[in-house]
């Protein structure tokens, strides 16, 4: 599995030079266009990373965790990966922090590590991915679509703890 | 996201200055900074990917790609145009090999197609949809991160990692379909 991207990189560059493609230029071109990519998507990530830091510096989200914790005891989540499910849909590398803490603090392997690892690998960070897609286009009003990604969440979250007490 | 950002922002601002008036500005200057870095480096991978994305392209892989696709887009996403589709394609073939950030620049594009009005069409909910449940095979980072703290047997968390994916992708797509009925 470690060969699949390199072995398709070099297959995109040597059907580029069968088929006879300016390989050079193409590839200038379209790196070209990350540029523009980047600048429309820059102050989107301001925003989001300002929302992130002020909640996990203000203790706002120690304390969400703390009211939240006894519901999600309820249908199998333990209590110490609440806040990396919660916190997940906001922040890629604050709940990657927090998944390091849950393996040095319970252990790689144990129950709550494990499922702190299906969690954080079954789950996607969703306020992340909308600013980033929806950032230069007109789209004000998403509808059911951020709903529906953090409903998912949740239910990732569940069955990955019920997941990792049966295997 | 206008209220919601808004909200959260303010309460967590408000705390903040509560606990620690005089780290508020630091925070607050720092995730722009975390910003600029975190702009700089998803700029060097799409500009890697969009790269080698525009070559494919120039050889109709991405056509091909497309093709073998047609049948899951349809469902999906129903008739949609055919430059939409090329990057829906690319976006899906990006997410299952496992280069969550090859995948953001396809859907970006794709968006960018499919979208014209205020207000979200179906087909982008469910692009939207079908990357925030995560189809992606197989978690890397987690396992790399579980292998560096010396887990006995870091990969084993693949197969339920599959399968909770798999439940909330069906979920999702599931969901799509009754908040915005089947595709026309």
């Amino acid at each position: 599995m470690s060969y699949a991207v390199p072995l398709l990189l070099v297959a995109i560059l040597v059907v580029g030079l069968v088929k006879r493609v300016n390989v050079y230029d193409s590839f200038v071109l379209g790196a070209k266009k990350s540029v523009n990519l980047c600048l429309s998507v820059f102050p989107y990530l301001a925003a989001i990373f300002i929302m992130v830091n002020a909640l996990h510096a203000s203790g706002l989200d120690a304390y969400v965790t703390k009211l939240l914790a006894p519901p999600f005891a309820l249908v199998g989540v333990p209590s110490e990966v609440v806040q990396l499910a919660l916190l997940r849909p906001f922040s890629g590398s604050g709940s990657l922090a927090i998944l390091t803490d849950v393996y040095k603090q319970y252990g790689v392997d144990s129950y709550v590590g494990r499922c702190a690892s299906v969690i954080m690998g079954s789950s996607e960070t969703v306020f992340y991915v909308a600013s980033v897609y929806f950032a230069g286009t007109k789209v004000k009003r998403t509808g059911w679509a951020i709903p529906i990604a953090l409903f998912c969440n949740i239910l990732g979250a569940i069955a990955a703890c019920l997941l990792c007490k049966i295997m | 996201m206008n209220i919601l950002w808004t909200i959260i922002t303010a309460t967590a601002l408000a705390a903040l200055t509560f606990v620690d008036p005089q780290g508020v500005l630091g925070v607050c200057l720092d995730s722009c900074s975390q910003a600029v870095t975190t702009a700089l480096s998803l700029c060097g991978i799409y500009c890697l990917w969009m790269g080698m994305f525009e070559v494919a392209d120039r050889c109709r892989l991405v056509q091909g790609l497309a093709k073998c696709l047609s049948k899951l887009n349809k469902f999906l996403y129903g008739k949609i145009d055919k430059v939409a589709e090329q990057y829906i394609s690319l976006n899906f073939a990006s997410n299952l090999l496992g280069v969550g950030n090859a995948a953001t620049p396809s859907a970006i594009a794709a968006i960018k197609q499919t979208e014209h009005a205020e207000t979200l069409s179906r087909t982008g909910a469910m692009l939207f949809v079908v990357n925030a449940t995560g189809v992606q095979l197989l978690p890397t980072t987690v396992i790399g991160l579980r292998a560096s703290l010396g887990s006995v047997n870091p990969s084993d968390i693949i197969l339920p990692n599959l399968i909770a994916t798999v439940i909330t992708s069906i979920v999702g797509v599931a969901l799509v379909f009754c908040a915005y009925g089947r595709a026309k």
